[in-house]
């Protein structure tokens, strides 16, 4: 669990964070959204206990990061934006140092590396020097880094950046097996893409403020109060026509010869009555569906659009 | 901490650096080095022998005593091979421990890994242990290959076992000390530059090379006890001249002693610095806190009467000694005042919270303030341990006093300058600051110089009024009325730094208002 509390960072004339407060309850991976510059590294960084704020407090599973920062990196795993590992040590040498200075148990480590090694897909590269694996591998293993420790807490910032289409299914796996595992996971982008259809709540930074913040359903349906229904149909479309002309929460209909799409306000409920209105007029409906909202209408709703 | 082996730091380096094939390469060449090197002492006392049969008739040495000095020869072989060995261990694993430690920090940092360390639970203990032995390993494995030669080549070469050991803790301490030095710069850099370390390293060098030579000559011989060579010159030569000259307030120590006993103190500081720092964000850096910079001003200080020995060819008096302990001091203090600066966002959230004038994150004046008290007071306490040699007099101190005032006010503009560079957006503030400030003193001391061609007094008179140095000229014998006169200008020059004081604090609050 992370507790962010009114957390305020300067440099010189720049406001990098500005009053931002956060609540990531356990097992939550939380998607961190914004251009470049918009502060979501700074947070990160304050996070793990690595950068000291201006102003607030940042608890992690309830101790304060910045009274007892060792205690807190107990359960933190951590992965910067840009790195690079080292390159001189073998793959399990590199994952057994992390799991000594995160001060393991002796007797753990040899079955947590193998572990780790396996998740990542990296159990072919075990005993190979890291200077000759590809950037996917460094990547994933990196990853495996910040989670040697069985951290309770991920905090990853732009952890697909620069990786191939391929590279990013097999990153977007590794993490899918992490939650999983139980582990809340902070996640930042600049690309929403990345985020789509992996994270439970999001929230959206600009210019070091936090706009908008929540699990992604109640965003949508918060940002939504129409919604956006499509439909196909057989025969002619007077029925359809018809009942939806003459149902108040339809809007902007927009009606072909065959299909298709109108707003309409409502719940679930009125939803479904429509589409019964619709059959029970004995008209032949092929599909009829609400147009999911993707991350990026929804931040395109709340931002000033800095995002990719 | 203490189990080296089990430091993780320590064992990811000994991994990197010595596996198995490159321990071997390294232990085979490191033997065939020593066998050369042998080789080479071997053909040199050889030729040394056959010249000596060659002279033998000039200089008329008996037969028996030729032989004599041929048996002998093999004892001299041995002997010349253990101090080349021993020199030769210090070079690499000082080189080598100053080289790798000043771009360890600084190297994680550029290679974007140091966030990865501080981020796990290893102690800054912990690090700082593991870098300091773990970053020069490679130089520890070849002094370890040499060990077992070394100690042969000494007991055939009739040396004491005492004399090896006490190599091999000067070349070890040495090491470390220098190692801390090395972490200690490269905490200091943001990233790395080989180039910088190189040139660093031969300063370094030369720095120990100069105390070493002016051992004889100058007012803190022992200085020379931090470089590492005069220690080993003292254990290995014959020379008596090696041997002595390192004083404790006047007492003659063992250079040995002496070189432990600075590394130990220094290294302490630097070890504190180190662990205050260590897992720090670069811009949040503080070097030391207020108290233990007043603590390092009077270690400092303490440490300069102590290492102080008046020569006979330069005799002082005790205003003469006071003058040459307070500027001495003054630099100290400067020192002292770069270490008070404070981080901008540190500054600006004191100024907000208003936490007090003696907050360890507000401006630095009223601690140094405090520090030139300490200076003064060792300089009483100083002056008391010398009195048999320069005197212990009530017009000395007084001059002392007046020096402190003086040196007091200058360096509080000069830090108030350099903390109101660091409120600018100007790179690298504090450089650029300190070289403002020492365009300024090369301008006043040019302006001094050419009005001196007219008058040498108008030249004082600058000197007094825009530079601390005009006040060094107080207490000379140049009649009462010169004196009044310098008093009047140095007051005047007083009050015109006051007036530039309070311009920076106006200056500083301005900028602290508006951010």
């Amino acid at each position: 669990m992370i507790e962010i509390e009114d957390l305020r960072k300067e440099y010189d004339d720049l406001v990098a964070v500005d009053r931002v407060s956060l609540t990531i309850p356990p097992g939550e991976i939380y998607g961190l959204i914004g251009p470049n510059g918009a502060g979501k590294t700074t947070t990160m960084r304050i996070v793990c206990g690595l950068l000291e704020p201006t102003e607030g407090r940042v608890r992690v599973n309830g101790v304060d990061v910045l009274v007892d920062a060792e205690r807190a990196q107990k359960s933190i795993g951590y992965l910067s934006d840009f790195f690079s590992l080292y390159e001189d040590l073998k793959v399990w040498e590199y994952l057994d140092y992390f799991a000594h200075a995160y001060k393991m148990a002796e007797s753990e480590i040899p079955g947590r590396i193998t572990d780790v090694i396996r998740q990542a897909g990296l159990e072919v590269k075990r005993g190979e020097l890291i200077h000759g694996l590809s950037r996917g591998m460094k990547q994933r293993l990196g990853i495996a880094r910040a989670m040697i420790h069985r951290p309770q807490v991920l905090v990853l910032d732009e952890p697909a950046s620069g990786l191939d289409p391929k590279a990013r299914v097999e990153l977007r796996n590794l993490l899918r097996s992490v939650r999983d595992e139980g582990a809340t996971i902070l996640i930042s982008s600049h690309i929403l893409s990345e985020l789509e259809g992996f994270c439970t709540s999001i929230g959206i930074m600009e210019r070091g403020r936090l706009v908008q913040s929540g699990r992604i359903e109640d965003l949508i349906s918060a940002g939504t109060q129409l919604r956006r229904v499509r439909l196909r149909w057989l025969g002619d479309g007077v029925q359809v026509w018809t009942v939806l002309d003459g149902h108040s929460g339809v809007s902007d209909s927009k009606l072909n010869k065959n299909d298709g799409e109108f707003n309409f306000s409502g719940t679930d409920e009125e939803l479904s009555q429509l589409l019964a209105e619709l059959v029970a007029g004995g008209q032949r409906i092929v599909s009829f569906g609400e147009e999911k909202q993707t991350f990026e209408e929804i931040y395109m709703k709340v931002s000033s659009h800095e995002v990719m | 901490m203490i189990e080296i082996w089990k430091n993780p730091e320590f064992v990811r380096h000994f991994r990197a650096n010595l596996r198995k094939t490159r321990a071997i390469t390294v232990a085979a060449t490191v033997i065939a080095i020593c066998i050369l090197i042998w080789l080479g002492c071997w053909g040199a006392q050889q030729s040394e022998l056959a010249a000596m049969r060659r002279g033998a008739g000039e200089f008329q040495w008996s037969p028996e005593r030729l032989a004599q000095m041929e048996q002998h020869s093999g004892v001299e072989v041995w002997l010349m091979f253990y101090r080349f060995l021993m020199y030769a261990q210090l070079g690499v694993l000082t080189f080598w421990s100053l080289l790798s430690c000043a771009q360890s920090i600084s190297g994680e940092r550029e290679r974007k890994t140091w966030d990865f360390q501080r981020a796990t639970r290893l102690g800054t203990g912990e690090l700082l242990v593991g870098k300091l032995f773990g970053e020069p390993v490679l130089a520890y494995f070849i002094v370890l290959c040499c060990l077992p030669l070394t100690v042969v080549a000494g007991w055939l070469g009739g040396t004491t076992w005492q004399n090896v050991a006490c190599g091999y803790a000067l070349v070890l301490a040495g090491a470390l000390f220098i190692g801390l030095t090395g972490l200690w710069l490269s905490n200091l850099f943001e990233t790395r530059s080989r180039g910088t370390g190189l040139i660093g390293t031969f300063g370094l060098y030369l720095l120990f090379g100069l105390a070493t030579a002016l051992r004889e000559t100058s007012n803190f011989p022992g200085i020379a006890g931090l470089s590492p060579l005069t220690g080993m010159l003292s254990l290995l030569q014959e020379d008596g001249r090696y041997r002595e000259g390192a004083t404790i307030f006047g007492a003659h120590v063992p250079w040995l002693l002496m070189s432990l006993l600075l590394y130990g103190t220094f290294g302490a500081w630097l070890v504190l610095v180190l662990l205050r720092t260590l897992k720090k964000d670069y811009d949040q850096m503080k070097t030391l806190s207020r108290r233990e910079v007043l603590g390092c001003a009077a270690f400092l200080n303490f440490t300069m009467y102590a290492l102080f020995l008046p020569r006979p060819w330069y005799r002082m008096d005790a205003i003469g000694f006071t003058k040459f302990m307070v500027g001495m001091s003054g630099l100290v203090l400067f020192g002292m005042g770069l270490a008070m600066l404070t981080p901008i966002e540190r500054l600006k959230v004191w100024w907000r919270t208003r936490n007090g004038a003696l907050a360890d994150d507000g401006l630095a004046w009223p601690w140094l303030a405090m520090s030139v008290v300490v200076g003064y007071g060792t300089l009483v306490c100083g002056m008391f341990a010398w009195r048999h040699h320069v005197g212990f007099e009530r017009e000395a101190l007084m001059t002392g006093l007046l020096l402190y005032v003086v040196i007091g006010v200058y360096l509080t503009r000069d830090i108030l300058f350099l903390q109101w560079c660091r409120l600018t957006r100007l790179r690298a503030p504090v450089l650029k600051g300190l070289l403002y400030v020492g365009l300024y003193y090369v301008a006043a001391t040019v302006l001094v110089t050419s009005l001196n061609v007219s008058s040498e007094a108008r030249g004082r008179a600058v000197y007094a009024l825009m530079t601390p140095v005009g006040a060094f000229y107080a207490g000379s014998a140049n009649g009462d009325a010169y004196q009044s006169h310098l008093l009047v200008q140095i007051v005047v020059g007083l009050a015109i730094q006051f007036a530039v004081i309070w311009a920076l604090l106006s200056g500083i609050k301005s900028r602290l208002n508006s951010q």
